[in-house]
Protein backbone atom coordinates (compact mmCIF):
# COMPACT_ATOMS: atom_id res chain seq x y z
CA UNK A 1 0.00 0.00 0.00
CA UNK A 2 2.87 2.28 0.91
CA UNK A 3 4.42 1.31 -2.55
CA UNK A 4 1.35 2.82 -4.45
CA UNK A 5 0.89 5.54 -2.30
CA UNK A 6 4.35 6.52 -2.87
CA UNK A 7 4.34 6.09 -7.01
CA UNK A 8 1.21 8.14 -6.79
CA UNK A 9 3.20 11.13 -5.09
CA UNK A 10 5.53 10.73 -7.32
CA UNK A 11 3.18 10.85 -10.48
CA UNK A 12 1.28 13.95 -9.42
CA UNK A 13 4.82 15.30 -8.03
CA UNK A 14 6.02 15.62 -11.41
CA UNK A 15 2.79 17.77 -12.73
CA UNK A 16 3.76 20.76 -10.05
CA UNK A 17 6.76 22.51 -11.20
CA UNK A 18 6.25 25.97 -10.94
CA UNK A 19 8.77 28.35 -10.30
CA UNK A 20 8.04 30.28 -7.33
CA UNK A 21 9.69 33.34 -5.11
CA UNK A 22 12.94 32.00 -3.39
CA UNK A 23 13.45 29.35 -6.01
CA UNK A 24 16.55 29.54 -8.41
CA UNK A 25 15.33 30.66 -11.62
CA UNK A 26 16.49 27.51 -14.45
CA UNK A 27 19.44 28.77 -16.65
CA UNK A 28 19.00 29.03 -20.63
CA UNK A 29 20.94 29.72 -23.10
CA UNK A 30 18.91 30.63 -26.03
CA UNK A 31 19.37 32.78 -29.54
CA UNK A 32 18.76 36.25 -30.22
CA UNK A 33 16.56 37.34 -32.66
CA UNK A 34 18.87 39.90 -34.68
CA UNK A 35 21.27 36.56 -35.52
CA UNK A 36 23.57 37.91 -32.64
CA UNK A 37 25.34 35.31 -30.32
CA UNK A 38 23.34 33.46 -27.82
CA UNK A 39 22.31 34.62 -24.65
CA UNK A 40 22.70 33.25 -21.13
CA UNK A 41 21.22 34.15 -18.18
CA UNK A 42 24.13 33.45 -16.23
CA UNK A 43 25.86 36.07 -18.39
CA UNK A 44 23.54 38.59 -16.31
CA UNK A 45 24.69 37.35 -12.82
CA UNK A 46 25.39 40.46 -10.36
CA UNK A 47 22.32 42.29 -11.53
CA UNK A 48 18.68 42.40 -10.86
CA UNK A 49 17.16 40.62 -14.24
CA UNK A 50 13.62 40.82 -15.09
CA UNK A 51 13.03 37.77 -17.78
CA UNK A 52 9.94 38.30 -19.41
CA UNK A 53 7.80 35.82 -21.70
CA UNK A 54 5.91 37.14 -24.44
CA UNK A 55 4.97 36.23 -27.69
CA UNK A 56 3.43 38.66 -30.71
CA UNK A 57 -0.15 37.12 -30.32
CA UNK A 58 -0.19 37.88 -27.38
CA UNK A 59 -2.18 41.49 -26.70
CA UNK A 60 -0.83 42.58 -23.23
CA UNK A 61 2.66 41.37 -24.28
CA UNK A 62 2.46 43.79 -26.89
CA UNK A 63 1.66 46.57 -23.82
CA UNK A 64 3.97 45.25 -21.82
CA UNK A 65 8.05 45.24 -24.14
CA UNK A 66 7.51 49.12 -24.92
CA UNK A 67 6.91 49.80 -21.22
CA UNK A 68 9.85 47.53 -19.53
CA UNK A 69 11.66 50.03 -22.07
CA UNK A 70 10.90 52.96 -20.35
CA UNK A 71 10.95 50.86 -16.86
CA UNK A 72 15.16 50.18 -17.79
CA UNK A 73 15.92 53.68 -18.14
CA UNK A 74 15.29 53.96 -14.71
CA UNK A 75 18.56 52.23 -13.84
CA UNK A 76 22.22 51.77 -14.47
CA UNK A 77 22.89 48.96 -16.63
CA UNK A 78 25.00 47.82 -14.04
CA UNK A 79 21.93 47.15 -11.83
CA UNK A 80 19.53 46.32 -13.81
CA UNK A 81 18.73 44.22 -16.98
CA UNK A 82 15.58 43.11 -19.20
CA UNK A 83 15.40 39.75 -20.94
CA UNK A 84 12.53 39.00 -23.37
CA UNK A 85 12.04 35.75 -24.34
CA UNK A 86 9.77 35.15 -27.16
CA UNK A 87 7.68 32.50 -27.50
CA UNK A 88 6.26 32.85 -30.77
CA UNK A 89 5.83 28.80 -32.14
CA UNK A 90 7.31 30.86 -35.90
CA UNK A 91 10.06 32.50 -35.31
CA UNK A 92 8.95 35.15 -38.23
CA UNK A 93 6.15 36.25 -36.01
CA UNK A 94 8.30 37.40 -33.37
CA UNK A 95 10.89 38.84 -35.88
CA UNK A 96 7.97 40.69 -37.87
CA UNK A 97 6.62 42.12 -34.18
CA UNK A 98 10.17 43.77 -33.26
CA UNK A 99 10.69 44.63 -36.65
CA UNK A 100 7.56 46.91 -36.06
CA UNK A 101 7.97 47.47 -32.41
CA UNK A 102 11.55 47.63 -32.08
CA UNK A 103 13.08 46.50 -28.14
CA UNK A 104 16.41 47.86 -27.06
CA UNK A 105 16.77 44.92 -24.49
CA UNK A 106 17.92 41.59 -25.11
CA UNK A 107 15.55 39.98 -26.73
CA UNK A 108 15.45 35.53 -27.08
CA UNK A 109 13.62 33.35 -29.17
CA UNK A 110 12.44 29.87 -27.78
CA UNK A 111 9.83 28.61 -30.48
CA UNK A 112 10.28 25.34 -28.73
CA UNK A 113 8.93 26.56 -25.18
CA UNK A 114 11.42 23.98 -23.09
CA UNK A 115 12.45 27.39 -21.04
CA UNK A 116 8.67 28.59 -20.63
CA UNK A 117 8.48 24.09 -19.49
CA UNK A 118 10.94 24.75 -17.28
CA UNK A 119 9.61 27.80 -15.73
CA UNK A 120 6.21 26.19 -15.86
CA UNK A 121 4.41 29.36 -16.86
CA UNK A 122 1.09 29.04 -15.71
CA UNK A 123 -0.38 32.30 -18.61
CA UNK A 124 0.90 34.74 -21.07
CA UNK A 125 2.91 37.14 -20.40
CA UNK A 126 4.88 36.17 -17.62
CA UNK A 127 7.77 37.67 -16.08
CA UNK A 128 10.26 37.08 -13.30
CA UNK A 129 12.34 39.28 -11.15
CA UNK A 130 15.36 37.26 -10.70
CA UNK A 131 17.77 38.58 -8.14
CA UNK A 132 21.74 39.18 -8.40
CA UNK A 133 22.37 35.91 -7.15
CA UNK A 134 20.25 34.05 -9.55
CA UNK A 135 17.21 33.34 -6.86
CA UNK A 136 13.67 34.03 -8.03
CA UNK A 137 11.70 37.02 -5.93
CA UNK A 138 8.97 38.03 -7.65
CA UNK A 139 6.39 36.62 -10.38
CA UNK A 140 3.71 38.23 -12.49
CA UNK A 141 1.32 36.61 -14.17
CA UNK A 142 -0.59 38.73 -16.83
CA UNK A 143 0.10 42.87 -17.97
CA UNK A 144 -1.65 45.77 -16.96
CA UNK A 145 0.28 49.27 -17.24
CA UNK A 146 -0.19 49.15 -13.36
CA UNK A 147 1.89 46.86 -13.15
CA UNK A 148 4.93 48.66 -13.57
CA UNK A 149 4.43 50.83 -10.67
CA UNK A 150 4.71 47.38 -8.36
CA UNK A 151 7.67 45.97 -10.71
CA UNK A 152 9.46 49.51 -9.94
CA UNK A 153 9.59 49.06 -6.50
CA UNK A 154 10.07 45.20 -6.24
CA UNK A 155 13.14 46.29 -8.60
CA UNK A 156 14.23 49.09 -6.42
CA UNK A 157 14.47 46.83 -3.32
CA UNK A 158 16.08 44.24 -4.92
CA UNK A 159 18.92 47.06 -6.47
CA UNK A 160 19.30 48.54 -2.78
CA UNK A 161 19.34 45.20 -1.36
CA UNK A 162 22.59 43.67 -2.53
CA UNK A 163 24.86 46.85 -3.86
CA UNK A 164 28.08 45.43 -5.40
CA UNK B 1 -1.16 -7.47 -6.84
CA UNK B 2 -3.41 -7.76 -9.86
CA UNK B 3 -5.81 -4.62 -7.98
CA UNK B 4 -2.22 -2.80 -7.56
CA UNK B 5 -1.44 -2.90 -11.17
CA UNK B 6 -4.62 -1.76 -12.19
CA UNK B 7 -4.65 1.06 -9.60
CA UNK B 8 -1.11 2.01 -11.11
CA UNK B 9 -2.06 2.15 -14.57
CA UNK B 10 -5.27 3.91 -13.87
CA UNK B 11 -2.50 6.65 -11.77
CA UNK B 12 -0.67 6.98 -15.07
CA UNK B 13 -3.63 7.49 -16.87
CA UNK B 14 -4.71 10.18 -15.03
CA UNK B 15 -0.91 11.63 -14.99
CA UNK B 16 -1.31 11.72 -18.79
CA UNK B 17 -4.47 13.24 -19.38
CA UNK B 18 -2.94 16.30 -16.49
CA UNK B 19 -0.28 17.24 -19.42
CA UNK B 20 -2.43 17.35 -22.09
CA UNK B 21 -4.15 20.77 -21.76
CA UNK B 22 -2.73 23.10 -24.21
CA UNK B 23 -0.28 25.15 -22.44
CA UNK B 24 -0.02 29.06 -22.44
CA UNK B 25 2.77 29.37 -24.63
CA UNK B 26 1.36 26.73 -27.12
CA UNK B 27 -1.91 29.53 -27.83
CA UNK B 28 -0.57 31.08 -30.96
CA UNK B 29 -2.82 29.45 -33.19
CA UNK B 30 -5.91 30.00 -30.70
CA UNK B 31 -5.62 33.46 -30.32
CA UNK B 32 -5.82 33.86 -34.85
CA UNK B 33 -8.37 36.38 -35.52
CA UNK B 34 -10.13 33.52 -37.56
CA UNK B 35 -10.39 30.97 -34.69
CA UNK B 36 -12.16 34.20 -32.87
CA UNK B 37 -16.02 33.04 -32.16
CA UNK B 38 -17.01 36.24 -33.16
CA UNK B 39 -14.19 37.70 -36.01
CA UNK B 40 -15.90 40.84 -36.22
CA UNK B 41 -16.21 42.60 -32.92
CA UNK B 42 -18.47 45.36 -33.81
CA UNK B 43 -20.78 43.18 -35.50
CA UNK B 44 -20.59 41.54 -32.95
CA UNK B 45 -21.74 44.18 -30.44
CA UNK B 46 -24.10 45.09 -33.13
CA UNK B 47 -25.98 41.96 -32.52
CA UNK B 48 -25.33 41.60 -29.07
CA UNK B 49 -26.67 45.19 -28.11
CA UNK B 50 -30.59 43.99 -30.41
CA UNK B 51 -30.21 40.90 -28.68
CA UNK B 52 -30.22 42.03 -24.95
CA UNK B 53 -32.92 45.16 -26.21
CA UNK B 54 -35.65 42.53 -27.24
CA UNK B 55 -34.85 39.71 -24.51
CA UNK B 56 -34.08 42.02 -21.68
CA UNK B 57 -30.79 39.88 -21.01
CA UNK B 58 -27.52 42.02 -20.75
CA UNK B 59 -24.99 39.97 -20.47
CA UNK B 60 -26.74 36.91 -21.13
CA UNK B 61 -24.67 35.37 -24.13
CA UNK B 62 -21.67 35.87 -21.89
CA UNK B 63 -18.31 38.07 -21.64
CA UNK B 64 -15.66 38.79 -24.40
CA UNK B 65 -12.25 37.84 -25.18
CA UNK B 66 -10.27 35.95 -27.58
CA UNK B 67 -8.91 32.13 -27.21
CA UNK B 68 -5.36 32.99 -25.94
CA UNK B 69 -6.62 33.50 -22.17
CA UNK B 70 -4.37 36.68 -21.85
CA UNK B 71 -5.08 37.99 -18.70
Amino acid sequence: MTRIALTLALLFAATASAVEPGAPAPGFHLPTFDSGPPVSLADFRGKVVLVDFWASWCSPCRQSLPLYGKLRDNYAAADFAIIAIGLDEDVADGKAFLAEHPIAYTTLQNPQGDIAKAFDLKGMPSSYLVDRDGIVRARHVGFTPADIDVLKKEIDGLVAKHAP
Amino acid sequence: MRRSLLLLIAAAALAGCAATPVQPWQRGRLARWDMRWDPDPLRAATDAHTYFSKEGTTGAIGAAGGGCGCN
